[in-house]
């Protein structure tokens, strides 16, 4: 706190020790002096500032050598002073100034006095201190032409400085100063704005400095990275700052042609600079090449305080001198553009604000040059975009991205424009296309196989938790970082929004009709042109720009989902033709049903890969093809949203296709492709989607059914659909079945296959959206069931050792199930015992009303199986066999109908009890079983006539193989008849009421299981017998 | 597939074929012609356009000098697609409605101004509901249920307003108002006949118009002034002309006169014109065995077209005197046409068979053009939207949609 507060008390106080000082001039006195300054209010020192400046600058005046430690502690008494008071006169301020920077002028050399490293930082400090106290009017003239020698030198000093010293307090205090100094301080103290004219005459003086500030700021700026961030950023100010100034567009639209008349001598006169047009342009061209040093090396800078201090670099001459340096604005733009992306988020930040400013002020979109630019950049960057996708690593192919999307961005609605010429349109895209080119070499996704069909029915969880969790990565050729693909979306999303949606989708889709290398890619750029368009995920920096519109984004989806689906591009190989795969299904079906129930995801080689024809490469390319366009339908109903409920009619079928498609990949990205049409149309799930358009589905179905040798997976469709709704769409499959009925008739030969798991899936839909309340207690039924969903997707190879070990685990697991059951369905059956159909025929004793529908359907369903039931095919017996369990199910309570059906079905079921492959026996014997259940009164002379005879004579011959059999047999087909006979007899014979004669008969063939020799299993059936 | 073997019609005719039969059975497939046609084949039947449905005849093109519409085409052969079939597929209709629960006797399309830029379709079906279908959304949108469960034959709007015209057989004809969502029945007519026989309308005005309906007895065609039911005449042949009751009607006027004419086609194969203000008939002509299922006439060139339920369509011609002419008959493979419909544009007419097909022809050189084939029993109506989309009612409860070629 001031002690002395009048001038008065202070004079009295200070004068001995100024006296002293000058008389003695010693460390001891200055210091003295500055000890007694603090105590003197800064009212009382202006007063006194002539008188204390006095004996300091007469210590430093004086003549011959000094020691370093006197001036040192001068110059800080001396900076003291200055920093609490003002300097009112010129000549003071010229003085002053001339007797500091004389303190590091060493006359023999031009670097600045080697003398200590203190004394330096107090000479920068004074020089600072001193600036700042000048007075507001005083500075202004301080800033006369005839100062430049004595500025020239202090700038050279302070550059000298800034460069060579080691330390780098004193860097950094040099390069303060020297801002200071060329009037560009931003501290508060300068609260006055120059005029222009004033601006125009401190501009005139400094650009005689330009040369020398630049190119040695530069040297600092591109020097060593460890020289420390604050130095650069101090450089990087310091330069912007002095050519902004001095290069403002501002200050040289005024300059005037002819050089007006200095009123300086001539010695002077020849330093000063006239800024006239080629001077622009010559410093232009020399500031381009120290710009583009700097732009290139710190973009590189580790330290994002750096790259953030180049952010408004490029602002700050953008915006001032964007027509003087209009050659480096093509480096300046790029910098910028290149650190939107950059990894400090502070950086992008700035930049991004930036970049948003130039939009708002129209900076390049109002400004052709800038456009021209820009568009030159790109056209160039796209030229040279495989070269250095190709060659870079993946953090420079990342950043070379980054400028892509930056350029986009910063031309916004310019972008129209550009792609105006054509041949900026295809290089862009041809650029774009050969980046995203995939790897198609996986062998993986051409193998893997989705046996699994109806995991869409299987999986009761909300869409959102499936998503995206499955969807195999894709593999490109040139870059492996997934950051880099989503740079590339986002690319394609900007051109989408920006750009000519109907140009672009055009130019695309003509590549994509081109040539199949071209096809994915163009599919995947148009897939995000159509997002970008509908404005999603964009980040916008032209607040105003009108998008496309909603009527054009659906007309131009519609075409695309068009050719999407279109029968050339939509029905790709992507396995091994089908029928190949049926011959070789058949050939290993004899063993799947016995691993019928175990559940497995067994990968098949196909022999057929050594085929020339279609490759692999061709296959993984194709199922990449169907993939993306997949993917492209889920992000048109992205874009669309609830509109696009319309394009379901033509798209909802293929999807559905796809989703049963054997390709595991395939299938996946259909059902995810579902998902996004639930979560876009806002349906509450896929069965919510498929119920509701179930109308289109039926007829797209129809109509493919009519070509089936066009659309073989028309089958598919309807399984899936089948699988996914409930009893409301009975009419509508009522009149569907009837047409697949018509087919099926038709093709008999070639394709019962198909329709037969067709008819599977119906049969296990109706019976369960009409549960019969008697429905059986019998394990089989449920068994069969099950098994019969597992049938067509499990397929084995061969019987190895694991198979069967599998098998026998999977059957000892569902054994255990079924006999669960067996408990579940007794207490059922007493509390559902009354059928409720009784009474309506009570009611209506004499019309005979028309039948419901599910059993018209299950009575036309029966008739086909009875003369599928003679099929060559083993696995289409045996399949018919599950169905024909299933119809009777349903039948069971309309007798009138079942009865005559079971009656022309009984001939054929017995050939297959009693002469046909095990298999086919053991699940004859089922359906028997079931039938038995049904209509006993009915079977019981037949199954005694036809049936009993042969089964208890099987079992009779085989109880003593049986018997001697080792541990082994319990894995082989017979084992597993016998016990499936024994554990099915006893129901069986129950049910049917069998008299005592034929009882005895069965009695007799089990007593020879009860012996100890048999396999326990065998005699544990018998007893419960 | 073996394709262009036409069945014998008795085992079409069957519906439900025996499955045992099915194996051995010839793949019948959607014929494209029956065999009486073959040497008027399409020149190059193609694929048909994905998605879009329609299918081209360029035969039609070459006649019409229609443009192709511009398709997306394979650019590049090298790619591995699925092996086309040596046969090309039959034409399939763009879409097929379905819902409607019962056979559709009835169909009309009412397109423009009162559709709000989305045509729409109305069917008639044998359970006495009225549904309209939007063919935007291939959904139904509203059903008009005013028949009491007895079988709609005829659906018609009336011109320049939203009203429909629905004539059912519970001896009603009801006028519905349809304007702004609306669905009420606004007036009814009480018919006296029970008959099958189609109404028709001719509008002479925006508030008055002309209703021809089946008489009281059973040969007389009754002439109603419109809204205000009044009667005009009743039209009965000569004791002496017994053609039989009237089968179908068909009201017009020449472009230069207002005189209305009525063409009514009777249950004894005849088609005779009636001259509705001197109640006479002017002219009469046999063309059929049978009784005349449908007509369809056009009033340029002032030639019309009647089916029956024989083998034959005849096509007949007025000249200046009003006198009907036979001008030339066309044999069929199947008998049993129920429904006759011109284009709007006059170019080509369609045939609804009884033996499920839909036959496309060339108006003015009656050449066969197509055989749709789709359902799976009889057509029972077939009609034309302006645009010139096909629709055809089913008994199998479907309304198939069928695309021939978008106008350009």
């Amino acid at each position: 706190m001031a002690v002395f507060d009048t001038p008065q008390e202070a004079f009295g106080i200070l004068r001995p020790v100024c006296v002293q000082l000058t008389k003695s001039q010693t460390v001891e006195n200055v210091e003295h002096l500055q000890a007694q300054l603090q105590a003197v209010s800064d009212a009382a020192l202006q007063e006194l500032q002539q008188y204390i400046l006095f004996p300091l600058r007469f210590t430093l005046k004086t003549p011959g050598p000094k020691r370093e430690r006197l001036v040192q502690s001068v110059v800080e008494c001396l900076t003291f002073v200055l920093s609490s008071t003002c300097v009112k006169e010129l000549e003071l301020l010229q003085e002053l100034f001339s007797e500091l920077s004389a303190c590091l002028y060493s006359p023999n050399s031009q670097k600045p006095a080697a003398v200590s490293e203190e004394l330096k930082l107090a000479v920068i400090q004074g020089l600072n201190t001193l600036m700042h106290s000048a007075y507001g009017d005083i500075i202004l003239a301080f800033y006369e032409p005839s100062i430049l020698p004595r500025l020239g030198f202090a700038v050279s000093l302070l550059l000298g400085l800034a460069e060579q010293e080691k330390s780098k307090q004193i860097k950094i205090a040099a390069l303060k100063c020297l801002q200071v100094l060329l009037f560009q301080c931003d501290c508060q103290d300068h609260p006055r704005s120059l005029d222009e004219l004033e601006q125009q005459q401190l501009g005139d003086l400094f650009a005689s400095f330009l040369p020398g500030i630049s190119t040695a700021l530069t040297r600092v700026i591109t020097g060593d990275f460890k020289q420390g961030h604050s130095i650069v950023v101090c450089s990087l100010r310091v330069f912007y700052k002095t050519v902004g100034f001095v290069m403002a567009d501002e200050q040289l639209r005024r300059i005037s042609k002819v050089r007006a008349k200095p009123a300086v001598e001539h010695r002077i006169a020849e330093l000063m600079v006239h800024r006239e047009g080629e001077w622009v342009k010559n410093t232009g061209d020399k500031l381009v090449i120290l710009i583009k040093k700097i732009i290139e090396c710190i973009l590189v800078h580790p330290h994002w305080k750096v790259r953030l201090e180049l952010v408004d670099l490029v602002e700050d001459l953008l915006l001032k001198c964007s027509q003087s340096l209009v050659d480096s604005a093509g480096p300046l733009l790029k910098a910028l553009v290149g650190l939107v992306n950059d990894e400090s988020p502070e950086v992008q930040v700035q930049c991004n604000n930036v970049l948003r400013h130039f939009a708002d002020q129209k900076v390049v979109v109002g400004n052709r040059a800038f456009t021209d630019i820009l568009s030159e950049s790109l056209h160039s960057l796209a030229t040279s975009l495989p070269r250095l996708m190709n060659s870079q690593d993946d953090q420079g192919k990342f950043s070379t991205l980054s400028l892509l999307l930056g350029y986009l961005k910063l031309l916004g609605p310019k972008i129209n424009f550009v792609f105006n010429s054509v041949a900026h349109l295809q290089r862009l895209s041809k650029a774009l296309i050969q980046v995203l080119e995939l790897d198609v070499t996986d062998i993986k996704i051409v193998e893997e196989r989705s046996w699994n069909s109806d995991d869409l029915s299987a999986s009761p969880e909300g869409p959102t938790t499936r998503r995206g969790n499955q969807v195999q990565r894709r593999y490109f050729r040139f870059f492996t970082d997934e950051r880099v693909f989503l740079l590339l979306r986002q690319v394609c999303r900007l051109l989408g929004y920006y750009g000519n949606l109907y140009l672009l989708v055009d130019h695309f889709m003509e590549l994509y009709q081109e040539s199949v290398v071209y096809r994915k890619q163009a599919a995947m750029i148009l897939n995000e042109l159509v997002v970008g368009a509908a404005g999603l995920e964009v980040e916008d920096l032209h607040e105003k720009h009108i998008k496309t519109s909603l009527e054009e984004l659906r007309e131009i989806v519609t075409s695309l989902l068009e050719v999407y689906t279109s029968q050339e591009n939509w029905y790709l190989v992507t396995c091994i033709e089908t029928e190949e795969r049926e011959e070789l299904m058949m050939k290993q079906s004899d063993l799947q049903a016995i691993t019928s129930g175990v559940h497995t995801c067994q990968i098949v080689s196909f022999p057929a890969f050594s085929k020339p024809s279609p490759t692999i490469c061709s296959m993984n390319s194709n199922i990449w093809q169907v993939c993306i366009q997949l993917e492209g339908i889920s992000r048109f109903a992205y874009a669309l949203g609830k509109d696009f409920r319309l394009l379901l009619m033509s798209a909802l079928y293929p999807v559905l296709e796809k989703a049963g498609d054997q390709t595991l990949l395939i299938s996946q990205v259909a059902t995810s492709t579902m998902v996004g049409i639930c979560v876009a149309c806002d349906y509450d799930s896929l069965q919510d989607l498929i119920n509701q358009n179930s109308d289109y589905l039926v007829n797209g179905i129809s109509l493919s059914l009519r070509h089936l040798s066009l659309h073989p997976h028309t089958s598919k469709v309807l399984e899936v659909m089948l699988r996914n709704s409930d009893a409301t769409l009975l009419p509508l499959v009522a009149d569907v079945v009837q047409d697949v009925l018509a087919t099926l008739d038709q093709f008999y030969n070639t394709r019962a296959a198909s329709f037969v798991s067709v008819l599977h899936a119906l049969l296990v839909a109706l019976a369960q959206w009409f549960p019969e309340t008697s429905y059986t207690g019998q394990p089989q039924d449920q068994n069969l069931k099950e098994e019969g969903s597992y049938l067509h997707q499990t397929l084995e190879n061969n019987t190895t050792a694991e198979d069967i070990e599998q098998f026998v685990l999977g059957y000892l697991k569902e054994k255990d199930v079924a006999e669960g059951n067996v408990l579940e369905f007794d207490s059922d059956e007493e509390e559902l015992s009354v059928p409720p159909k009784l009474d309506e025929n009570d009611t209506l004793p004499d019309a005979e009303p028309p039948l419901p529908v599910q059993i018209q359907i299950a009575k036309d369903v029966m008739e086909r199986c009875i003369h599928l039931l003679s099929d060559k095919n083993l696995k289409i017996r045996l399949k018919v066999l599950d169905v024909l369990g299933l119809c009777v199910v349903v039948l069971q309570s309309h007798k009138n109908q079942l009865l005559p059906l079971v009656h022309r079905a009984w001939p054929s079921l017995v050939h297959r009890l009693t002469n046909d492959d095990p298999l086919a026996v053991l699940r004859a014997f089922k359906v028997l079983c079931t039938l038995g259940g049904k209509c006993g009164d009915f079977l019981r002379n037949r199954f005694c006539k036809d049936v009993l005879p042969k089964l208890a004579g099987s079992l009779v011959t085989q109880a003593p193989i049986s018997a001697r059999a080792g541990p082994v047999y319990s894995h082989t087909l017979a084992f597993k008849l016998q016990l499936a006979v024994l554990q099915g007899l006893g129901p069986l014979s129950e049910s049917l009421e069998l008299g005592e004669g034929d009882l005895n008969k069965v009695a007799d063939a089990c007593l020879i299981y009860l012996s100890t020799k048999q396999p326990v299993k065998l005699q544990e059936a018998a007893r419960r017998y | 597939m073996r394709l262009l073997r036409p069945l014998p019609t008795s085992r079409r005719r069957r519906g439900a074929l025996s499955p045992r039969s099915g194996s051995q059975r010839p793949a019948c497939g959607p014929l494209f012609l029956g065999n009486a046609w073959t040497s008027a084949l399409p020149v190059k039947p193609r694929r048909p356009v994905p998605n879009c449905g329609s299918w081209v005849l360029p035969r039609l093109f070459a006649v019409l000098g229609i443009e192709l519409r511009t398709l997306h085409l394979p650019g590049d052969c090298t790619l591995p697609s699925m092996a086309v079939p040596l046969s090309p597929p039959p034409p399939d209709p763009q879409f097929v409605l379905r819902g409607t629960q019962s056979a559709v006797n009835a169909l009309h399309f009412c397109g423009g101004a009162q559709a709000q830029g989305f045509p729409l379709l109305f069917s008639g079906s044998q359970s006495g509901v009225v549904h309209i279908w939007s063919l935007q959304t291939r959904r139904a949108v509203a059903t008009l249920d005013g028949h009491g469960g007895q079988s709609v034959t005829w659906l018609q709007m009336l011109p320049q307003s939203p009203q429909l015209l629905s004539q059912g057989r519970d001896l009603r004809l009801c006028l519905w108002d349809l304007a702004e969502g609306r669905n009420a029945v606004v007036d009814s007519v009480c018919l006296e006949s029970v008959g099958f026989c189609r109404s028709s309308v001719l509008a002479e005005g925006q508030a008055r118009w002309m209703l021809a309906v089946p008489g009281k007895g059973t040969d007389e065609v009754q002439i109603l002034e419109m809204p205000s039911k009044t009667s005009v005449c009743t039209l009965k042949p000569e004791a002496d002309a017994k053609p039989g009751m009237p089968m179908c009607l068909r009201l017009w006027q020449a472009e230069s006169s207002s005189r209305p004419f009525l063409l009514a086609g009777y249950e004894d194969g005849s088609v005779a014109l009636w001259d509705v203000w001197e109640r006479k008939v002017c002219s009469r002509v046999s063309c059929h065995e049978e009784p005349v299922m449908g007509l369809d006439f056009d009033s340029q060139r002032a030639r019309g077209v009647s089916g029956s339920a024989g083998k034959a369509l005849a096509v007949w011609s007025l000249d200046g005197q009003q006198t009907l002419q036979v001008c030339s008959t066309h044999q069929l493979t199947n008998p049993g046409i129920s429904d006759v419909t011109i284009r709007p544009d006059r170019k080509i007419l369609a045939t609804a068979g009884w033996d499920h097909r839909i036959r496309v022809f060339h108006w003015r050189t009656m050449k066969p053009l197509a055989v749709l084939a789709f359902h799976s029993a009889s057509v029972h109506c077939v009609a034309f939207a302006t645009d010139g989309v096909l629709a055809a009612g089913s008994k199998d409860q479907r309304i198939s949609v069928w695309s021939l070629y978008q106008r350009t």
